[in-house]
């Protein structure tokens, strides 16, 4: 913008010394030439140093150029004004409406320009086919460019959220890294001598185990992703192993829409109550997560006594639905299948589908 | 020491010094030989190369870079000895990694110390280690390339796939086999060819990828 101003500047110095003997008053021509200089210099330090209060400098700047444009009439004698001589200011006015471009937006970049090219055409006494040509690189200038600086800005803010965001991002990973490195290894650690060890220290393994699952889960469960309305399951199911349930999964991201998600999570939830329900305390259970293009599917097996046969058929006449009912419930609501197998001795399998 | 079976020459890496202690006294204290730990990867390969070990029992967490790349630098020797990955869980992408660069086996941290041992053994044996962990990783690559669009990516046959679904579902080989009523030997074959087929696939990728590039010599 400077560069602008003072580039403009000094094209109209030159025509002023080309054409200052033609003046009907050169010594104003000098004065007001002077004028524009010393503006050019306020401006630049004002703009700088007023940010976000640049209003006031802003109808100063468009009615200094206003004022230029109209003390041609009183520099240049009228015969020349006719024949289409140029304005005292020449392109320097263009740099006011600018500058209301760049701080107030298109509309103020228009405003702006709608004030410089009405003291043209007053200058002028007519609307001349130089003149409109004028009247139309200002409203461009001031319009479009203040369009794209709102772009621009918009665009500035965007890069800095995201890069916000990706530096939380970052800190989370590293923090994750941290513990994994150090806190998960020595609880896994004294899990795993501590069961050998038996008794009262097998008891402290289990506890010391139970924490390195679940600050596992928390260092590794994902951030909610991008697009609020999916979820990757993962996390939360892998959140639920323990030291009887084994948890596995496909290395990429399981995404499921929000609902679908939330049904089939808590559905594996009710499953592995139930194991712990029924199955006795020394049950295991293993819970496997598979992808097909069109469908998730999730099985939760136990090793447990398995349900008797025909138990859950005499459940469903008596009309008592049970627990497992729930399930399936809440897996058709959302447009899934549920299948429970189990025979006696031979453990249950929950295997749930949902569609993707 | 059990006569029966043959002392194995085991190398430890991981960097953690009170695991890799823990590691090492577990496997000597079943008669294996721990003929070289590390803590690194590029000592890693270093000590590997020294000691020449049939198993090496690799983290996949080292301070110098991934465990994959030490899965496939190991894989590159002459007479590359077989890998063991013993990791935290919740590594999946580097699991699979390190089993598509050569390794054999996958093993969690939480694992005793006699699922261990057996582990190592069975490694040194040239059987494939499952957990059910890696099988549904397995299962899910080949998922995975069943809906790229390149053609020529390797798949399960059905008989695999299942054998490789009850594995994720947490049943032994032996449960397998009386289940399908095939012999053990039979279970343990499907599951050795689920991987061997992704590495050889992945070797030919990198292959072709290093033809592009013009890279070849």
């Amino acid at each position: 913008m400077t560069a602008y101003r003072l580039l403009t500047l000094v094209y109209a110095a030159v025509l002023i010394a080309a054409d200052h003997h033609q003046y009907r008053r050169p010594a104003l021509g000098w004065a007001l030439l002077a004028v524009m200089a010393a503006w050019t210099v306020v401006s630049t330090y004002g703009y700088a140093q007023l940010a976000g209060r640049e209003r006031v400098l802003l109808v100063a700047d468009v009615g200094i150029a206003v004022g230029m444009v109209l003390a041609t009439l009183a520099v240049q004698t009228s015969a020349r004004i006719d024949a289409g001589a140029p304005t005292l200011p020449v392109a320097w006015v263009a740099a006011s409406v600018l500058a209301c471009a760049v701080v107030a937006g298109p509309w103020g970049g228009g405003m702006a320009a709608v004030a410089v090219s009405a003291a043209d055409v007053a200058e002028r006494g007519a609307l001349t086919p130089h003149t409109f040509n004028g009247v139309v690189l200002l409203l461009l200038a001031g319009g479009v460019g203040g369009y794209v600086v709102r772009l621009g800005v918009a665009a500035e803010d965007s890069v800095a959220e995201a890069s916000t965001a990706m530096a939380a991002v970052g800190e989370r990973e590293r923090l994750a890294r941290e513990i994994h490195d150090s806190t998960l290894q020595v609880l896994a650690l004294i899990a795993r001598r501590g069961r050998e060890i038996g008794g009262e220290t097998g008891d402290l393994a289990e506890l010391a185990a139970a924490q390195e699952t679940s600050l596992r889960a928390l260092v590794s469960s994902a951030a909610p992703s991008a697009n609020g309305a999916s979820t990757d399951i993962r996390a939360v199911i892998s959140a639920m192993a323990s030291a009887t349930v084994i948890v596995a999964t496909p290395a990429a991201a399981v995404e499921l829409s929000q609902v679908v998600g939330d049904a089939l999570l808590s559905a594996v939830a009710e499953a592995l109550a139930n194991v712990e329900r029924h199955a006795g305390a020394d049950a295991r259970a293993w819970v496997l997560v598979e992808t097909d293009p069109d469908r998730v599917t999730v099985s939760i097996r136990d090793d447990g006594p398995g349900i008797p046969a025909g138990r859950l058929e005499a459940a469903r006449a008596a009309g008592r639905l049970g627990v497992a009912q729930s399930i399936v419930g809440r897996i058709e609501a959302v447009g899934g299948t549920v299948s429970i197998d189990s025979r006696p001795n031979e453990g249950t399998e929950v295997e749930i589908h949902v569609p993707r | 020491m059990c006569p029966a079976e043959p002392v194995v020459r085991v190398m430890v890496v991981d960097d953690h010094p009170i695991w890799r202690e823990a590691v090492a006294r577990d496997l000597e204290a079943a008669g294996l030989e721990v003929c070289g730990v590390a803590s690194d990867a590029a000592q890693a390969v270093r000590v590997a190369k020294a000691t020449r070990p049939e198993v090496v029992v690799l983290d996949l967490q080292l301070p110098d870079g991934s465990g994959v790349d030490v899965a496939r630098s190991l894989a590159a020797f002459d007479e590359p000895p077989k890998v063991l990955v013993l990791s935290a869980s919740g590594e999946q992408p580097d699991v699979l990694g390190a089993v598509g660069a050569g390794a054999t086996g996958y093993l969690i941290k939480s694992a005793s110390a006699a699922e261990l041992v057996d582990a190592v053994r069975a490694t040194a044996r040239g059987e494939a280690v499952f957990t059910p962990g890696l099988a549904a990783l397995l299962l899910g690559e080949y998922q995975r390339l069943s809906t790229g669009d390149a053609g020529g990516n390797p798949a399960l046959t059905p008989r695999e796939t299942e054998i490789l679904r009850l594995v994720a579902k947490g049943f032994t080989y032996q449960q397998i086999a009386d289940k399908l009523v095939l012999s053990l030997r039979t279970v343990q074959n499907h599951v050795q060819n689920t991987l061997t087929k992704l590495q050889l696939h992945n070797k030919a990728q990198l292959v072709r990828y290093a033809m592009e590039q013009g890279l070849d010599d």
